[in-house]
């Protein structure tokens, strides 16, 4: 213990004036009365039985002397050396990623730290201000100690650990802009030590916390679907990031519907990998599970969402046309197959035809493209093909839809194309004197466009503008939003639903927790990004109806590995775990001045106890 | 000293009990000094050698031939001293509880009832180690005024040795009788030895113990220098409300030790606080105990 003032110290002689004061006090009244007699002999008698009664009526000087000397060693600024991580203002950042739900620590790693953080925020000294940041996936400041302390608190009571990794650069951003300002500040890091490489550095000194003791962990660290010759596989990926080789079982669950379940054998601090065939055809989700007791529960289990691969086949019904077959062909995620015009259609479904030239048969049901035809078609609904034309030059294009986007139609020119009228309720999208060129309609049975001039007749080929044109067209032909959704995505990571229905009413997302959340229909690519918890999602129309699905999983080597750091790189600096040899001043006179405050108030009583 | 008249009448029917018939009143071996008072036969008994042959009964003795003896209840007069404690403890107290003037208001009353019963008064104030005044001693009604006269002039003063005081009036107090003797005790020599003196000359005592209210409950609080007025001296002493409750049991237990004394001696014991009004201790508390009747 030592004092900050010690000068104070010299308070202590004002115990002189009350000792004389006292004494002056201790003059005593005169009175009379008729007989000391009785007095003489209970003095006698008390003084006999208990000697110790004499200090009695000293106890108001004692408790003044008492008193004084609390105060003066409040007022000297008495401290203690306790040891402390940091001693100015100080940023502490709370690692919350998902390694911190490792129960290698009782109960875990999240609530050692909190714990941990408690300790720092109680030991800080009056004015030390100290600021919190959780680092999840998106960093967020619990608060600072300067603004109310108990609001820090309860925020770090509350606060819970993610699912996903943890952004830290992020996070150190916002460390850096909340120590701006500061003199001599400081940064801890309280955490496994699962920070990232190549971090930036930070202004100040940078403490680090280590939390964990490492356990065994088993994870799955990667799980895929694809389509195979028979039908759907699955590929399972599992990590031991223990010093042990592990006997797993990994069950694989189709639908909610327990489908297999295999033995695997993976060596220590090695991976093991399962191919599953034979899978369901109508497989949509998949599951997988390790059936294991580990210090991570969080990373045994991963999903994986099937998307079937007919959604994307285009048939091209053409006497030999290399260019469209090649702009077709670019396209991402599009299986092409030609046909001669002459050729029977094929039984099974396509999602889109496209005709070049003459049409010999009925119209299938579907999305048909009709480019340069030569005679009306008629099939219940009917597209009337006219005369040649040759005043091709445009005079009406429908600059403003999304068909026509990025399409340059400038140097563009068609020798001849056939007068096409309309069919009910289509959309003219490039117009010329003689008739419409490019003109798009909705069908029952699909969506229809027709270009209305041979490609041979035209140097569109030859533009930039085709594969645009052709890539738009497609794209609105056949809208294939489940192939849109992104299939790896981790927790925290916003989900573009570029779904084409999104167009005509709201979406939503159902989470893991069956929760439903409305998706913001913003100007742009709507976005979901409430994926902060580990499994399916469900994008659903207004109606209900299931629209696609997405899996969040953790899949991340670094948070599985649960193994704690020794030290952490900050800055291509080495950090190591902050030892207890720091000491900082902590301030004692409060507990001088309440017992200061206890002692008037004894004070007190036993001057009124003794005086009435 | 005022004895009002409606208590004066009172006492007109009001007498002193003696408690033991004395061995010497019914002997008759003293002469009567009481003129025309009646001599009244009481009882007979066997005739001893060395009896007065004059109080055979020759009658009974020609009738049995057997000597008998006459014995006669010799009425006489009661020796009636009263003792007042003049000693400055004694000058104190409020005006109506002031220990001196009550005292001298109940020597007042009861030297009026033994001046009406026909009593043969003495009044003596005990000052220093002796006895300074007297009054007496003096019988019969017409010394009322008299009597009054000689208390109104009366103060207490000085200190008392309550011991050499009593001793000294045991060997001048004339006639045994009784001696009621008012004091509040407060002699740093103690008293006792006064009252087995007294006792050993035959009278019989009552000891009224006068104490004003303000000595049973103190008022004081502090730290304080208590001045004893009766002998100066000091004593320094802090009051608080334990003290207070210390001195209330210190008094009860010297109370409790007077009276133990007081029956050894065969002395009427009587514990005043002089706030009580002075009718209720002649006609109940007097009573009570045996001194008057």
């Amino acid at each position: 213990m030592g004092f900050l003032t010690p000068l104070a110290l010299l308070f202590a002689s004002l115990a002189l004036p009350i000792l004389v004061l006292y004494m002056l006090k201790l003059r005593r009244r005169d009175v009379s009365v008729s007989s000391t007699l009785l007095w003489r002999r209970l003095l006698r008698d008390r003084e006999a039985n208990a000697p110790w009664q004499r200090l009695r009526r000293n106890w108001l000087l004692i408790l003044q002397l008492l008193l004084l000397i609390l105060l003066t060693l409040a007022l000297a600024r008495p401290f203690r050396s306790v040891p402390a991580v940091v001693s100015g203002s100080a940023v502490i950042l709370l690692d919350a990623s998902a390694s911190m739900r490792a129960q290698d620590v009782a109960p875990n790693r999240f609530a050692v730290a909190q714990e941990r953080v408690n300790e720092l925020l109680a030991r800080r000294r009056v004015g030390q201000r100290m600021t919190v940041i959780l680092v999840g996936p998106q960093p967020v400041a619990l608060g600072s100690s300067a603004d109310d302390p108990s609001l820090v608190r309860r925020a770090l009571r509350e606060a819970t650990p993610t699912q996903g990794a943890a952004d830290w650069e992020a996070a150190f951003a916002l460390a850096a802009g909340a120590l701006t300002g500061i003199a001599e500040p400081e940064v801890v890091v309280v955490s496994d030590g699962g920070l990232p490489a190549g971090l930036p550095s930070l202004p100040g000194a940078v403490h680090f916390v280590p939390v964990g003791r490492g356990g065994e962990n088993v994870a799955i660290t990667a799980l895929a679907t694809r389509q195979g010759g028979v039908g759907p596989q699955a590929f399972v990926r599992v990590s031991n990031f223990g010093a042990q080789p592990v006997d797993v079982r990994v069950e694989f669950t189709v639908d909610g519907a327990l489908f297999d379940a295999r033995r695997l054998t993976v060596p220590a601090q090695g991976e093991g990998h399962l191919t599953l065939t034979e899978l369901p055809p109508d497989l949509r989700a998949l599951e997988a599970r390790l059936a294991v007791e580990d210090a991570l529960p969080l990373d045994d289990v991963a999903w994986a969402v099937h998307t079937p691969p007919a959604s994307g086949r285009v048939l091209l019904v053409t006497s030999g046309n290399l260019f469209l077959e090649r702009a077709l062909r670019a396209l991402p995620g599009r299986e092409v197959v030609r046909l001669a015009p002459d050729q029977p259609l094929p039984t099974e479904p396509y999602d889109l035809y496209v005709y070049d030239g003459p049409v010999d048969h009925p119209l299938p049901a579907g999305n048909v493209w009709l480019i340069g035809p030569r005679e009306t078609v008629e099939d219940g609904w009917r597209v009337e093909v006219g005369d040649v034309f040759s005043a091709t030059t445009p005079t009406g294009f429908a600059t403003d839809d999304p068909l026509l986007r990025y399409v340059d139609w400038e140097d563009v020119r068609v020798l001849r194309a056939r007068a096409v009228a309309p069919p009910p309720a289509a959309r003219i999208l490039i117009e010329a004197a003689g008739g419409p060129l490019l003109l798009v309609a909705e069908r029952p049975e699909g969506r229809l466009a027709v270009l209305t001039f041979d490609l041979h007749d035209s140097d569109l080929p030859l533009h930039v503008a085709f594969p645009i044109l052709t890539a738009n067209v497609v794209d609105w032909l056949m809208p294939s939003a489940p192939a849109r959704l992104p299939t790896r995505v981790k927790p925290g990571e916003p989900v573009p639903i570029a779904l084409d229905v999104q167009a005509a009413e709201d979406t939503w997302v159902v989470d893991p927790a069956g929760a439903r959340h409305r998706v913001a229909r913003t100007a742009g690519s709507p976005s979901f990004a409430a994926t902060e918890r580990l499994g399916l999602y469900h994008v659903e129309n207004a109606a209900g109806e299931r629209l696609a699905s997405f899996a969040v999983n953790l899949f991340d080597a670094g948070e599985s590995d649960i193994a704690p750091r020794e030290t952490i790189e900050v800055g291509r600096v080495e950090v190591r775990p902050t030892s207890g040899d720091r000491t900082a001043r902590q301030g004692l006179w409060p507990w001088f001045a309440g017992g200061a405050l206890t002692v008037l108030a004894l004070e007190w009583w036993v001057y009124h106890r003794g005086g009435v | 000293v005022i004895v009002d008249g409606t208590l004066l009448r009172k006492l007109e029917t009001t007498a002193f009990r003696v408690r033991h018939a004395r061995a010497g009143r019914t002997a008759g071996d003293r002469r009567s000094t009481k003129h025309g008072s009646s001599v009244e036969f009481a009882d007979y008994r066997n005739y001893t050698r060395g009896d007065d042959l004059r109080r055979v009964d020759w009658n009974v003795y020609a009738r049995l031939e057997r000597p008998f003896v006459k014995l006669f209840d010799e009425e006489e007069d009661l020796a009636v001293h009263l003792l007042l404690d003049g000693s400055a403890s004694m000058d104190w107290g409020a005006a109506d509880e002031h220990k001196w003037t009550y005292a001298l208001r109940l020597a007042a009353a009861l030297g009026v009832v033994a001046l009406i019963a026909g009593d043969r008064l003495s009044i003596a104030v005990l000052q220093d180690r002796s006895v300074r005044r007297r009054f007496g001693p003096l019988r019969g009604r017409g010394q009322v005024l008299r009597l009054f006269d000689w208390l109104g002039g009366r103060e207490a003063a000085g200190t008392t040795d309550l011991n050499a005081a009593l001793r000294a009036y045991a060997l001048s107090g004339g006639r045994a009788g009784l001696v009621v003797l008012i004091s509040d005790l407060f002699s740093p020599a103690g008293y006792v030895e006064g009252l087995t003196a007294l006792a050993a000359r035959g009278h019989e005592l009552t000891l009224v113990h006068a104490l004003s209210p303000d000595e049973v409950e103190p008022p004081l609080a502090g730290d304080l220098r208590l001045i004893d007025v009766e002998t100066g001296d000091p004593q320094e002493v802090t009051i608080d409300g334990r003290m207070r409750a210390l001195y209330r049991r210190r008094l009860l237990d010297w109370q409790e030790e007077a009276r133990a004394t007081c029956r050894r001696r065969d002395v009427l014991y009587v514990p005043l606080e002089t706030s009580t009004p002075l009718e209720r201790l002649l006609l109940r508390d007097l009573r009570r105990v045996g001194l008057l009747r």
